[in-house]
């Protein structure tokens, strides 16, 4: 699995680049417009991460230029506009997702996992971590064989951090994807319903599922705790 | 009609200066044709006078008297010629009178003279039979040093009639003059207004979301083609202002946001690391949650900027602030649980608002999350939702710490803080109040703020003119 990273920020493609390697992707980093474009044209690649604001060409034309060429590579942009007309343009433009600066690693992470494995890969439709059973056709939760009620948004919380277990989500992506973008900055809410999802999932139980990292955020997982 | 409108007010001074201008240019003709007619009149009736003293009177005697009045009724036929002729001796005896004109229209029962005028003279002598005469009077001494007065009259009923036309025709051409210029004006005015309204309607749709579209110039020289070129200058500032807004804030949202994210990765990846002591991976959390705030406050600077841009001006709807409220209310429910506060949502009517759904959310999420903030456990939070004299009304109140009256003024200014307990514990970046009231500046509302110290806060917005007010729906219970 091959990516392009273009992002002109050095300190920032370094740490986004060392992070893919982790996981074990080829990265190729450029950091200029039309270096970029080059490698765009030369070679194939699985997944690009376009920075908008990019000296040379910048990365709407890219974007545009990309599309033309390929229409089915994925395109993952990073930017630090976060206005809803921009993410709207940016979406008509062809961009498959939009991640907005300052983001967490692990969100860009999740992200680029979600592109990679998108079309053939099926998401399961009962996610089972430890044993804890998230139905996503009832929208039923179980536990030990024990049925769990839980409200829309417990529900919907849980879910969100059952799609990757292991990976720490950020309280903005929490509230990105459980609330709306009128939530934003209101981080404590998060913390409430996690807090309440608790009682009804860990609580009542040894093991606990859901851990806290703290500056980071939450994540789902079994095992020993770090 | 609009009477304020500049049409109509053109037309009404325009109207009334023609109107004064065409009485008086009136006024003054009648005067002087009436003054000359009359002065007329008089002169003719002094020269016949003057005539009779002069051909007739002249070495007059008692002997010739009788063929005198013989020979002026002869030469003159005052009778036929609707005329008064009246000789008087010196004594006032009457040497001559003619009789009643062939027409009849006028008696002449002009009183005698009495003391004979000294000189010639005229007087007007008005007839107990109707009308009146203008009398001309010369004085006649003859050879033999005896005097007679010479009067002639002649009546002014054409004079009057004349006059009486005059103003009959004055009096109707006058209005129809003035009916027709003020037709004629309109018609005018509303033609070289035509193009001012084509300007002020193509002006009203220009906003900041398509300032880069201009107002119609038509070359035709006049004040209006300056006025829609100037306008179409100032558009261009403002667009220039505009964009050089909107540029900032994409630069600045780049380089502010640029290094928080290579922090939060560096530290992210350095937590990461197993080998890290205990000690050091709080230290790394707490600068997270640092980069977290710092992060917090450039995105509420940014949503102000963007903002004041005109963001929250564009995306209107129509929707129902009721459901609005009561949905969030109900979103975050638990944050109020978790701290015992009820909140009472009293939104039981349909309230249509015009504006961009998720700004409003925001201010309702904002100011909802403050009152849960600063209201103790077991206190209580009320929000309603009315239409008041065609306002939507929004009520948030709750029963918290309140703000104190010296710092009220200032509680929507940016990174205002009430000090004591409002510690930075409690979280925010001090910009939610600021963003509330942009966000409400841009939909024409006003916020209004109540509150007294331990009692509570009330929040109050007032947007203009709610659509409708329809069925009640079931009303929205403690949320």
């Amino acid at each position: 699995m091959r990516i392009l990273l273009i992002e002109d920020e050095k300190k920032l493609s370094e740490l986004i680049a060392r992070a893919l390697r982790a996981e074990r992707y080829a990265v190729d980093v450029a950091h200029e417009g039309h270096a970029a474009w080059q490698m765009v044209e030369t070679y194939e690649y699985d997944l690009l991460i376009l920075d908008l604001m990019l000296p040379g060409l910048d990365g709407a034309e890219i974007l545009r230029r990309t599309r033309r060429r390929n229409p089915h590579v994925p395109i993952l942009i990073l930017t630090a506009l976060d206005a809803t007309d921009e993410k709207v343009r940016n979406f008509e433009a062809g961009a498959d997702d939009y991640l907005t600066k300052p983001f967490a690693f692990a969100e860009l992470l999740v992200r680029v996992k979600a592109l990679m494995r998108r079309g053939p890969v099926s998401r399961a439709s009962v996610v089972r971590v430890a044993d804890l059973e998230i139905d996503r056709l009832t929208q039923q939760v179980r536990r030990a064989g024990r049925k769990i009620e839980l409200t829309a948004k417990e529900y919907a919380l849980l879910e969100y951090l059952a799609t990757n277990p292991g990976r720490v989500f950020s309280r903005t992506m929490i509230i990105e994807h459980v609330w709306d973008q009128s939530f934003e900055g209101l981080t404590n809410i998060v913390d409430v319903y996690v807090r309440h999802l608790r009682t009804k999932v860990d609580d009542p139980f040894a093991a606990k599922l859901i851990r806290t990292v703290r500056g980071a955020g939450y994540y789902l997982g079994e095992g020993a705790e770090p | 009609m609009n009477t304020r409108s500049l049409s109509f007010r053109l037309i009404a001074w325009y109207a009334g200066l023609l109107t004064l201008v065409f009485l008086l240019l009136g006024a003054v003709m009648f005067a002087a044709v009436a003054d000359d007619l009359q002065s007329s009149l008089r002169n003719d009736q002094i020269r016949r006078a003057q005539q009779i003293s002069d051909t007739l009177l002249r070495g007059v005697s008692h002997s010739v008297e009788p063929v005198l009045a013989q020979s002026v009724e002869t030469l003159y036929a005052p009778e036929a010629n609707d005329r008064f002729i009246r000789i008087t001796r010196g004594d006032g005896t009457v040497l001559f009178q003619s009789g009643e004109p062939h027409d009849r229209h006028f008696v002449p029962d002009v009183p005698p003279l009495g003391q004979l005028p000294v000189s010639r003279s005229w007087r007007e002598v008005r007839l107990s039979g109707g009308g009146s005469l203008v009398i001309g009077t010369v004085i006649h001494r003859s050879a033999n040093g005896t005097r007679y007065a010479v009067e002639v009259g002649s009546s002014t009923a054409p004079i009057d009639a004349a006059l009486g036309r005059l103003l009959a025709v004055l009096g109707t051409g006058l209005p129809l003059a003035v009916a027709m210029a003020v037709i004629g004006g309109f018609l005018l005015v509303r033609r070289s207004l035509v193009p001012m309204e084509r300007i002020a309607r193509k002006a009203e749709v220009i906003t900041q979301h398509n300032l880069s579209e201009r107002l119609p110039v038509e070359r035709t020289g006049d004040e209006l083609e300056r006025l829609s070129l100037s306008l179409n200058h100032m558009i261009s500032r403002l667009e220039e202002a505009v964009q050089g807004s909107k540029r900032l804030v994409a630069d600045a949202s780049h380089e502010l946001r640029t290094p928080l994210t290579v922090m939060r990765g560096e530290l992210e990846s350095m937590a990461a690391d197993p080998q890290v002591t205990a000690a050091t991976r709080e230290l790394l959390a707490s600068l997270l949650e640092e980069v977290d705030r710092l992060a917090a406050v450039v995105d509420g600077l940014l949503a102000l900027s963007r903002l004041d841009t005109g963001e929250a001006s564009a995306q209107w709807v129509k929707f129902d602030l009721a459901e609005l409220v009561a949905t969030t209310a109900d979103q975050m429910s638990l944050l109020a649980e978790d701290k015992r506060i009820s909140v009472i949502c009293d939104a039981p009517q349909r309230v249509l608002v015009d504006g961009n759904r998720a700004k409003l959310k925001q201010v309702v999420v904002n100011l909802l999350d403050n009152a849960i903030k600063y209201t103790p456990n077991g206190g209580s939070v009320r929000l309603k939702v009315a239409a008041q004299n065609g306002q939507a009304v929004l009520e948030v109140a709750d029963t918290g710490m309140g703000i104190p009256p010296e710092a009220l003024p200032h509680v929507f200014e940016r990174f205002f803080r009430v000090e004591r307990s409002r510690s930075r514990e409690q979280g925010g970046a001090g910009l939610g109040l600021s963003i509330v009231k942009s966000i409400c500046a841009a939909h024409g509302a006003a916020v209004e703020l109540q509150s007294t110290t331990d009692q509570g806060s009330r929040f109050r917005i007032r947007f203009p003119s709610a659509a409708e007010l329809e069925q009640p729906q079931l009303p929205q219970g403690a949320a």
